[in-house]
């Protein structure tokens, strides 16, 4: 027997205005654990990142100081070199000088050439070719200059001369 | 005043609070302070990235450094770390003379932090010349070589018989100490 016309609605627990309140949480809840989940995610990251960095910071500290160590070993050696070839250059420029500075009439037989001194052997025609010609660009160039003479057998006179560069501690200590 | 509330509608109401509850507690327990957390380390990150940059810059700095010095003294680095070889010596410098012999060399004391070695030469030269030759040479040899003194030239009928020490320079080693 019925009562009505109309069939009845179905009673449900999820009417309209629970579903759009369950619609609205379930939006906020899922944005905040999207957000904690972002978060999450970016910290291991962070994590992660700060890890290799200091491994990277680690190993250029460790490579810093052994490139440092190889360029300074490359400056001394290079500032030694230069000393070294500069004073092999003037070597060849003062043996050559020397050698220059005897005349055609003197010949040398024995030179001995010291870091301060000189000591040359040789024949000369006569005591004042020797004075002239060689004993005073020496004394221009020696603080000290001594000359012995003996006869050859070809009426010549043998020479020897000595000549010293006193060291600027002994000249200072002299005055 | 009588309030009619249902018991469902007293349910969602419940339900709401809780809900509304859990989305507070969570965002100031959970969400806020991990998001401090993340600006932290976001910032501490961004330092840290500074820091490598200045130390890749720098390290980079010095790399082009090392590489140009090594490239414009490659002779210079060759030559101290080549060990001393009186046969390979007089080999490359008999041209000089008409006859060179070089002695064994001996150690002396160490000098700047390099090794250094004392050679005795004795050769013969016609003209001194070659021996300014040789001196020019010597500044291109395999070996860090000074020419040092005494050096003596004697006249020896048409040539002239010259003996001199040489120093050779080498890289420190330890092992170099017995030889």
């Amino acid at each position: 027997m019925k009562y009505s016309y109309i069939n009845p609605r179905k009673k449900t627990i999820f009417t309209r205005d629970i579903q759009l309140l369950f619609t609205f949480f379930i939006v906020t809840l899922l944005m905040l654990f999207s957000a904690y989940s972002f978060l999450v995610f970016r910290d291991n990251r962070f994590t992660q990142e700060m890890t290799d960095i200091k491994l990277q910071k680690d190993e250029y500290r460790t490579n810093i100081p052994k490139m440092e160590n190889q360029i300074a070993a490359i400056e001394k050696q290079v500032l030694l070199s230069e000393k070294i070839f500069t004073k092999n250059i003037v070597l060849r420029d003062s043996i050559n000088n020397l050698f220059d500075l005897v005349p055609n009439r003197i010949t040398l037989s024995e030179a001995k050439i010291m870091e301060n001194a000189l000591i040359l052997y040789g024949i000369t025609p006569n005591k004042d070719v020797y004075n002239f010609m060689l004993q005073a660009p020496l004394r221009s160039i020696f603080h000290r200059t001594y000359s012995s003479f003996y006869p050859a057998d070809n009426g010549w006179l043998r020479f020897v001369s000595t000549n010293y560069i006193d060291n600027e501690e002994e000249l200072s200590n002299e005055d | 005043m009588k309030i009619n509330l249902s018991r469902q509608t007293i349910y969602l109401f419940a339900l709401c609070i809780f809900l509304l509850i859990f989305v507070l507690a969570f965002s100031f327990a959970v969400l806020i302070p991990k998001g401090k957390e993340y600006r932290i380390k976001k910032s501490e990150l961004k330092k840290e990235n500074l820091e490598l940059k200045q130390l890749s810059d720098f390290s980079i700095e010095k790399e082009v450094t090392l590489q140009k010095l090594q490239n414009d003294n490659v002779h210079i680095i060759t030559a101290f770390e080549t060990e001393f070889s009186a046969d390979r010596f007089e080999k490359q410098h008999k041209s000089f003379f008409s006859s060179l012999s070089v002695s064994k060399k001996s150690k002396l004391e160490d000098e700047d932090g390099f090794s250094v070695y004392e050679v005795n030469t004795t050769s013969k030269i016609s003209s001194p010349k070659s021996f300014y030759g040789f001196l020019d040479a010597i500044n291109k040899s395999d070996w860090m070589i000074a020419v040092n003194f005494p050096i003596n030239f004697k006249r020896e009928g048409e040539m002239i018989s010259s003996t001199f020490t040489m120093r050779v320079y080498n890289n420190a080693k330890e092992s170099n100490s017995s030889k």
